[in-house]
């Protein structure tokens, strides 16, 4: 797919953004608001002043992260749909760990996100270890163990980690000097958010530009292949499940430094999918993948102001994502048959 | 083209052949132009309007379902299968066939990956067949097809064509059009050079006119008369003086050189195919063995065994270091392995990758940026050392015709002298110049010391090789045969008559 030509890439565009289009004219029309107004509420709500573009990019940050470990993974052929479960499973690593460091805030923080990217790596390690030894296919064990991390993060906020001087399902907060300080006062955006584009820029020059990455996108292309030509498959894929499940657990591990504070159930609202839709929206390139992250975390802020200054449904923020994803999916597929 | 006849499709590799008969056959759409049947004009959106209207392609790679049984491939094939049929009316069918078109289809029961390709081919070709199609193409059905069964073949198709039926052939063995066809096309470069009645031509004049529509291959002859090449390699030292002690080689290690490849009590484990017997031998530096045997005698099975993609069981040593039983194609290239696929398009190339990237596989340039300079460099030169016709280094491995990826595979296997080169089919597919091609690098590369162990299924190309033969049949190696034999003996022993 990075090898699509300009003029495909502009067809491709072309469609997904008419398909957009459509939904979002349709919906206003239905609700009986102008389609303009609609418009210029959705992109004030997403970006019109510094409170909701800060809103935006904290929203962001996250989606980034399983946009970029889901690119990777498939780019390498592995097909984890598990970034929601490793999502959760760093973002519990965090909020374990998070109170009991000491020391100055510098060290709690990477001390953190350490434990929540080894949380996602181990959490994706059961499918990696299955499809490698038995040829149980990933996609169904990784989506299988979302609902394990799911189910894990409900039992341990009522549990283990609850926090003792409350009744709510929740643990406890990280101390104030430990959370991630906003980047403007007032506002949730904080440096997470740059951590999380300097990955992206990283994760492409390492699949594009270096001898590394092309034995991995080789791998992903053509495994067979792969494995007859000299290239050692099974580790290159093992370490695409890694990278990806350390990702999306660094994700988590964020979301608990830098946005909530804590963790709580439902703790969620399907990050680790959304950056799925967003990989292939990028068609698995890391930097267009993280753009299309922001543009829903955009969509996302901005249907709410949205539906409160029209009435146009908020729901848009999940119904264009799948909309563009299948548009997407759909040009490329009849574009690779003219081509064939 | 005529109902009634048989129409013979010729030409280099790259000529356009299987794009022209995918086009009639509804899987590519046309740029440009119209085709006419019947006087109307047909063009079929896909290959399932096409059969319905009686028309049907036997591709060059076969597109069986591979999950599925060669009973249930060949139900989805013949159009005749009730909706509903019991497994038993299925399985019947097989032996039906068979027994109707005189090829071996194997199994009722196995699935159709767990096939090799001729197999897999000859299924194909049993399904178009068992549909008295109107007018049948057959994309090079005979490369992986016996003598016998390619003589079958041909009675088949002449039966069709006497019931009305128009059958085109592609084909680059001139002996099977002038025994079998009617009429001829030369395509070269897209375009027709050539169509005339097989009576009204020689077999001389279209050799003639194909190699002169080709690009000079500077080693053409060489190639062509590989025999002769090889005897020149005679007078120098170590050359084919020791190639037929080759079990011995061992035991007079102090005198010669060590050997490239050591095979001691060795057996693939493949349980799918057939089991192989335990094989000790060896070749010294710039010795070629050529195995030769039908598909799915275990042939290609003991050559992956060696390049490390199948499991086995003794000892196998490339350059003195013994390979791990559970088959590792690493620890086959870290002792100068190299390997040549059967199946080019998904083993030999990533056909969505550059061709100056699949020529830096596996082990890319650069300390931590990619030195793209330096692959494009590497690539320009290993493709005209090879004589690949190319648009860019940067054009895609694989949109590059069957005969320029394989050369393609050969100048990366042979980029770093390797000691030991395992082929299997190095030139099923293609074209005579191509061949000849391929199989000159082959021999070059002997000739600076790699150890080439080949698998053909083609008794002629196993003679062009001009090296010390051995026939596989259901597993078992015969005694090492002098590449003069006879291709009828040859054909004996590959078909178990004789052994």
């Amino acid at each position: 797919m990075s090898r699509e030509s300009a003029a495909r890439r502009f067809a491709v565009a072309a469609a997904a953004l008419s398909a957009a289009a459509a939904a979002l004219v349709g919906l206003a029309l239905l609700a009986g608001a102008s389609p303009l107004d609609a418009v210029r509420a959705l992109a004030e709500g997403a970006a019109g002043s510094p409170a909701a573009l800060g809103e935006t990019l904290a929203r962001a940050t996250a989606l980034v992260l399983t946009a970029i470990g889901a690119s990777l993974a498939f780019r390498v052929g592995v097909l984890n749909i598990g970034l929601e479960g490793q999502f959760l499973a760093g973002a519990v690593a965090a909020a374990a760990v998070g109170p009991l460091l000491a020391g100055s805030p510098l060290a709690a923080r990477a001390g953190l996100l350490a434990a929540a990217a080894l949380a996602g790596a181990l959490w994706v390690m059961p499918a990696a270890y299955l499809e490698a030894r038995r040829g149980v296919p990933e996609v169904l064990s990784t989506i299988l163990l979302n609902l394990v991390a799911a189910a894990g993060v409900s039992g341990l906020v009522r549990g283990a980690l609850q926090d003792p001087g409350g009744d709510y399902p929740q643990s406890r907060a990280l101390p104030d000097a430990v959370r991630l300080a906003p980047l403007a006062a007032g506002g949730r955006v904080t440096a997470a958010i740059l951590i999380a584009l300097a990955l992206a820029l990283f994760a492409t020059l390492l699949l594009e530009w270096t001898p590394f990455g092309l034995k991995l996108r080789a791998t992903g292309l053509a495994p067979a292949a792969a494995r007859a030509i000299g290239l050692p498959r099974a580790r290159l894929r093992l370490l695409a499940f890694a990278a990806s499940g350390a990702l999306a657990g660094l994700a988590g591990g964020l979301e608990v430094l830098a946005v909530t504070g804590r963790l709580y159930d439902p703790f969620t609202a399907g990050v680790g999918y959304t950056g799925i839709a967003a990989a292939l929206l990028g068609g698995s390139h890391p930097l267009a993948a993280a753009v299309s992250a922001v543009l829903f975390a955009a969509l996302g802020t901005g249907s709410s102001a949205m539906q409160r200054d029209t009435g146009v449904p908020g729901a848009l923020a999940t119904i264009v994502p799948g909309v563009l994803v299948l548009a997407v999916l759909a040009a490329r597929a009849r574009l690779a048959r003219k081509a064939a | 083209m005529f109902p009634g006849e048989i129409h013979a499709l010729l030409g280099e590799n790259g000529a356009g052949k299987s794009t022209l008969v995918s086009i009639a056959a509804g899987r590519l759409v046309a740029d440009s132009g119209e085709i006419l049947r019947g006087g109307s004009q047909a063009s079929y959106r896909n290959a399932r309007d096409a059969r319905h209207a009686g028309l049907v392609l036997v591709p060059q790679h076969d597109l069986l379902i591979g999950a599925a049984s060669v009973a249930d491939n060949l139900a989805f094939l013949d159009p005749a299968a009730p909706f509903f049929e019991s497994a038993a009316a299925r399985r019947a069918r097989v032996g039906r066939l068979a027994q109707a078109f005189g090829l071996e289809l194997g199994d009722a029961d196995a699935r159709a990956d767990a096939l090799p390709v001729g197999t897999r081919q000859r299924i194909e070709i049993a399904g178009a067949l068992a549909g008295d199609p109107d007018v049948l193409i057959l994309d090079e059905p005979t490369a992986v097809l016996s003598p016998d069964e390619t003589a079958a073949l041909f009675a088949s198709l002449r039966k069709r064509a006497d019931a009305g039926a128009a059958v085109v052939l592609i084909t680059h063995r001139l002996a099977e059009v002038f025994a079998g066809a009617d009429r001829l096309t030369l395509l070269a470069r897209g375009r027709s050079v050539k169509t005339c009645r097989v009576s009204e031509t020689t077999p001389q004049e279209i050799g003639g006119l194909l190699l002169t529509n080709t690009e000079g291959e500077k080693n053409f002859l060489e190639g062509v008369w590989g025999a002769r090449a090889l005897d020149s390699r005679a007078d120098t030292p170590g050359g084919r003086s020791q190639t037929h002690s080759s079990e011995h080689a061992a035991q007079s290690a102090a005198t010669q050189p060590l050997p490239s490849l050591v095979l001691t009590g060795f057996a693939p484990d493949e349980a799918r195919a057939v089991r192989a017997e335990r094989i000790s031998l060896s070749l010294l530096p710039g010795e070629i063995l050529v195995l030769l045997a039908i598909d799915g005698n275990g042939a290609d099975t003991i050559a992956r065994a060696i390049a490390g993609l199948e499991r086995f069981s003794g000892r196998v040593e490339v350059g003195g270091v013994p390979l791990p039983l559970s088959g590792d194609p690493l620890a086959f290239r870290a002792a100068g392995g190299a390997f040549v696929p059967a199946d080019r398009r998904e083993e030999g190339l990533v056909a969505a990758l550059s061709l100056s990237e699949n020529l830096a596989l596996p082990n890319p340039p650069g300390s931590v940026f990619l030195d793209r300079p330096a692959m494009r460099a590497h690539a320009e030169e290993r493709l005209r050392a090879f004589g690949v016709r190319y648009a860019s280094p940067a054009a895609l491995a694989g949109s590059l015709s069957g005969g320029n990826q394989q050369k393609t595979v050969l100048a990366r296997e042979l980029a770093h002298r390797p000691g030991v080169l395992v082929a299997v089919h190095p030139t099923r597919g293609l074209d005579l110049a191509s061949a000849a091609a391929v199989r000159s690098r082959i021999l070059d590369a002997c000739r600076s010391g790699t150890a080439a162990l080949a698998v053909t299924a083609d008794p002629d190309e196993a003679q062009l090789f001009g090296a010390p033969l051995r026939v596989v049949y259901r597993g078992r190696l015969s005694a090492a045969l002098e590449p003069t034999t006879p291709p009828a003996a040859l054909g004996r022993l590959m078909a178990g008559l004789e052994g």
